[in-house]
């Protein structure tokens, strides 16, 4: 519903009007209001969480939790800029409060040091959004359930050294608005001289148009039938990344961690293998996923989460203020290429 | 055998850890880079930024806290990225990078030099010095949702300067003068005349009614007699508006009945104007105090910054403004001037008032001060995660350079969405250098047509070879075969030049003038072509230029979406087109040019068709985007 800006504190403060100025002019007022009436949860406080994090702080949501379990580790956090040097071994989401909290004191932010998946169903209707990073593929699937049902809207993503990706799930009808030139026409007091004289579309005059769009799960989105005909049709659409995913997704399942440059030898192999299985049960082409992607999904780099949390923060940032069409519904980034699409 | 550190090879990560390198700008794009550099495992940083932080910086920079307002951008990013790895090595300068302290062989103790900077004239400079210096640069630039990453390396690829970029937008000054037909006009006046009235005056920046207008095809004769007719207006005429408005002690409302009631009477004798267009409805102070009614000035709630005031709304705010800016130039000393700023309360609410009481009389639509304010001050919207990605590009492709494969480096877009092979980052090829490139062929060489009986040596200097050829100090010899120094650098030498004409040094068609800017290490050689045919307004042209070699058809449209240079640009009242807050950008991310089929795994297979985007030169915006409609069609029918 586009409709429920009025839900509370509708009126912008001159102090947020001033901190805010420059975005306020690129998606308005109302866009704004919206954004600051959202309630955000973010599980997964790695180098993508960070980034995620510092992006919806800086755009102005209402509250931002900040969920995770784990410990400060030297591999875990090397693109993790909320957490500071000296909390080696400490909580994730706790070590990250402060200079998350620093970024925007006008954003209400919270740690919660529990788990994901100990939390109950009830646990995600105090949020809009939920944004899953380093989660396993059951529990994204099972979130993303839970939360469609409930018209949360859903963000999944994850960094693995040079990759990285985005899913959304924006619900079965999900309204927004976009801005189109306005096509004006000449009144009798207007004064453009004569060649204003018929219509035309004035680039300094937009109009909001109400528009809507419909999303499938990720367990729907993961679980295509590569043996239909409609999905052979479209495999040469389909970027080898999403193939990538589902190898990658498969080594955590199995393996309850992602590739870790010490062990670089072991997963390398690791990743082979699970490349030929995932392929084998899919039933694609063996060739379709060289073994070039290996050394290069190692850990988060710092320059992909960027990218990643900017692409992910940006959809949230569209889905919450309800403006602008969202990304449909897989984005795909590899940074050796620069390359990003959907 | 491979062996990683984090992401990273490990001969790669060892390198970062040693190389030097500079960013150039610590705003929205450069406190993103800092951090991924740090984060990435770079240890020796040096930034350099001129400005100082601002309120409106922190829904992005987030380096920087409120707490931090006013202090130095390179001084606090340092401190805070040095949060992220205290063992970094960052050096920060609080100055410009245009100074001579930053020379050739400073910028040669870098591997790699990023630009992260908003304005046009610092990236000109910073190309050059790369250039002379032989160092890679990776240029960039963001506006709104749009953004750019590219390479320039000397030899290799383009350089900033290869294509032609739009100039900026301005208006004929008849139009500000006399016929104003949108809203931009009436704010690009507002601020002409708060320099007349408070600041530099400047001969080509009148608000007064133009009698020379073209279409007002009165006689000279005529002017003067019409001139004598209207009395008040020739006893204005005579001594200049500040001095006028002096000796009048700034009284709000005289001012007031000048502008918008005794000026805008003498337009309408200028009866031609008013043939095919609506005629302007001249105010009148005294007559509007007596119809407002008090009930109508009730303040509403929400923003102030938010409302369109009535105009008796503006009246007020008009007479409040004038009464402020009148006591704060009294209380500077005898000749000071106040200079206009956006972010000035009563210098904003005084252009707010001017423009919208001027849009009152010719019938326009008037406009919040938000609005006027993103017109006025040339501002361009900016977000945080649109700086981010950016930034993360930058440092992606500052990873192959120092990989050595430059070669496998690409111009990257940012669309604000997919393109119609569902690309939001576009990488393109790099294009070669341009050979007829006046900074970087191998001997740059420029015709200028130009009055040489009427143009300056001031002129050549300031307006043609530093704001058009973007020098920093430039020295000029004719090539007369006496090697005659026309201007030198060195202060004092040759400033008894400077009110000379070209033609008083012997200069005519034909003769070449040989250019040097020792700090870029930079020689152009221009040719003087004489022309007494320019247009009206037109000091010079560039030959080869524009208007022959402007951006192809679809350019009107792309000039609604050029915001052209930022508003630190230029120390000038600019009078650059549109306010981005109704942003539609969507015009200008049309499908755009990719180097391979979405299917094809390789990064090296390129398409063979290469083609000149037209600029789009924004804010924190760089070089070009590919929105070309026409070449896009006629590239798919191969």
């Amino acid at each position: 519903m586009i409709d429920t800006i009025e839900k509370e504190d509708p009126v912008i403060t001159e102090e947020e009007a001033a901190q805010y100025d420059r975005q306020i002019r690129l998606w308005g007022l109302d866009a704004q209001t919206r954004l600051r009436g959202s309630r955000v949860l973010l599980a997964g406080l790695g180098g993508l969480g960070a980034e995620v994090a510092k992006n919806l702080i800086l755009a102005g949501v209402k509250s931002l939790t900040l969920l995770d379990h784990e410990k400060v580790s030297e591999e875990t956090c090397r693109a993790q800029f909320l957490v500071p040097v000296t909390a080696q071994g400490k909580n994730r989401a706790e070590a990250s409060l402060e200079r998350a909290q620093n970024l925007n004191p006008m954003v209400e932010v919270h740690a919660d040091p529990g788990r994901v998946e100990d939390k109950p169903d009830d646990f995600f209707l105090d949020f809009d959004t939920v944004c899953l990073t380093g989660c396993s593929r059951d529990l994204m699937v099972r979130v993303d359930q839970i939360c469609s049902q409930r018209k949360i809207k859903v963000f999944c993503g994850d960094v693995y050294g040079y990759y990285g990706y985005m899913f959304c799930n924006l619900g079965k009808e999900h309204s927004y608005v976009e801005e189109k030139p306005k096509i004006v026409k000449p009144t009798k007091d207007s004064n453009d001289g004569p060649e204003a004289k018929k219509s035309k579309v004035d680039p300094n005059e937009t109009t909001l148009v109400k528009k809507t769009s419909s999303f499938c799960t990720l367990k729907e989105a993961l679980e295509v039938d590569w043996t239909s005909e409609k999905a052979k049709a479209g495999l040469k659409r389909t970027p080898v990344d999403y193939f990538l995913l589902h190898v990658l997704l498969k080594f955590r399942t199995d393996k309850g961690r992602d590739p870790d440059p010490q062990s670089f030898t072991g997963d390398s192999q690791l990743l082979r293998q699970i490349r030929d299985d995932v392929l084998e049960t899919l039933a694609v082409s063996s060739d379709l996923l060289n073994d070039d992607f290996i050394s290069y999904c190692f850990s988060e780099m710092s320059p992909v989460c960027a990218v990643m949390g900017g692409v992910l923060g940006q959809e949230v940032v569209k889905a919450l203020s309800q403006r602008d069409a969202p990304h449909r519904n897989f984005f795909f980034f590899d940074g050796r290429k620069g390359n990003g699409h959907g | 055998m491979v062996q990683l550190v984090g992401s990273l090879r490990r001969e790669l990560a060892d390198s970062l850890a040693t190389c030097k390198v500079l960013v150039v700008g610590a705003g929205g794009i450069g406190c993103e880079l800092l951090k991924n550099l740090v984060l990435t495992g770079f240890k020796n940083i040096e930034v350099i930024d001129l400005d100082t932080i601002d309120v409106s910086n922190l829904n992005r920079q987030f380096l920087f806290q409120k707490k931090h307002v006013g202090k130095s951008k390179a001084q606090v990013a340092k401190e805070s990225a040095l949060q992220f790895c205290p063992s970094a090595n960052i050096v920060a300068y609080h100055d410009s990078v245009m100074n001579a302290d930053y020379n050739v062989e400073f910028f040669r103790k870098f591997i790699l030099v990023m630009n992260a900077l908003d304005n046009r004239a610092a990236r000109n400079h910073v190309n050059r010095m790369c250039l002379a210096a032989d160092i890679p640069l990776i240029e960039s630039g963001t506006a709104g949702y749009l953004g750019q990453v590219t390479v320039i390396k000397k030899g290799m690829t383009e350089c900033y300067e290869c294509q032609p970029k739009p100039t900026q937008k301005t208006f004929p000054g008849c139009t500000i003068r006399n016929t104003p037909s949108e809203p931009i006009h009436c704010i690009v006046w507002a601020k002409f005349l708060f320099n007349q009235l408070f600041g530099e005056e400047d001969a080509d920046k009148d608000v007064s009614p133009d009698t020379a207008d073209p279409e007002a095809a009165w006689k000279p004769e005529e002017t003067a007699a019409r001139a004598k007719a209207s009395e008040k207006d020739g006893d204005i005429k005579r001594v200049s508006t500040k001095q006028w408005a002096s000796s009048i002690e700034y009284d709000p409302i005289k001012i007031f009945n000048k502008l918008f009631k005794d000026d805008i009477m003498y337009l309408l004798i200028m009866d031609k104007l008013w043939k095919k267009r609506k005629a302007p409805t001249p105010l009148n102070w005294q007559e509007l105090e007596k119809r407002a009614c008090p009930q109508e000035e009730i303040p509403v709630s929400g923003l102030k910054d938010q409302q369109v005031l009535s105009v008796w709304g503006n009246c007020q705010l008009f007479k409040h403004s004038v009464e402020t800016l009148r006591s704060q130039l009294k209380g500077k000393e005898a000749g000071a001037q106040l200079v206009w700023d956006k972010d000035d309360p009563p210098a904003m609410d005084f252009v707010t008032s001017a423009a919208n009481l001027r849009m009152h009389v010719f019938s326009m639509n008037t406009k919040s001060r938000f609005d006027v304010k993103s017109m006025a001050g040339n501002i361009i919207p900016a977000i945080a995660t649109t700086n981010a990605i950016i930034a993360g590009l930058i440092v992606l492709e500052g990873l192959k350079i120092l990989s050595g494969e430059i070669e496998s480096c690409r111009t990257i877009f940012l669309n604000k969405c997919p393109n119609l092979r569902k690309k939001l980052l576009v990488p393109c090829i790099l294009d070669p250098p341009s050979a007829d490139c006046y900074v970087c062929a191998s001997q740059p060489e420029v015709t200028v047509k130009l009055n040489v009986h009427k143009t300056m040596v001031l002129s050549l200097q300031d307006r043609i070879l530093k704001e058009r050829f973007g020098m920093v100090a430039p020295d000029v010899q004719i090539e007369d075969g006496k090697g005659t120094i026309l201007i030198s650098s060195e202060e004092g030498e040759t400033e008894t030049n400077n009110s000379k004409f070209l033609s008083d040094f012997g200069i005519r068609n034909g003769s070449r003038l040989q250019v040097d800017d020792f700090l870029q290490d930079y020689t152009l050689l221009v040719n003087v072509l004489h022309t007494e045919e320019l247009e009206r307004d037109v000091e010079f042209e560039v030959v080869g230029e524009a208007p022959d070699k402007a951006p192809p058809p679809q350019s009107s449209q792309k000039d609604d979406n050029n915001i052209t240079n930022g508003s630190k640009d230029s120390a000038q009242p600019s009078t650059s087109s549109k306010a981005p807050a109704d942003d539609s950008d969507d015009l200008m991310i049309v499908d755009s040019d990719e180097e391979e089929p979405v299917s094809s795994s390789s990064a090296t297979t390129a398409s063979g068709t290469k083609r000149k985007h037209p600029d789009a030169e924004t804010g924190e915006m760089s070089t070009k985007r590919p929105a070309d409609r026409e070449e896009e069609r006629r590239r798919r029918r191969q």
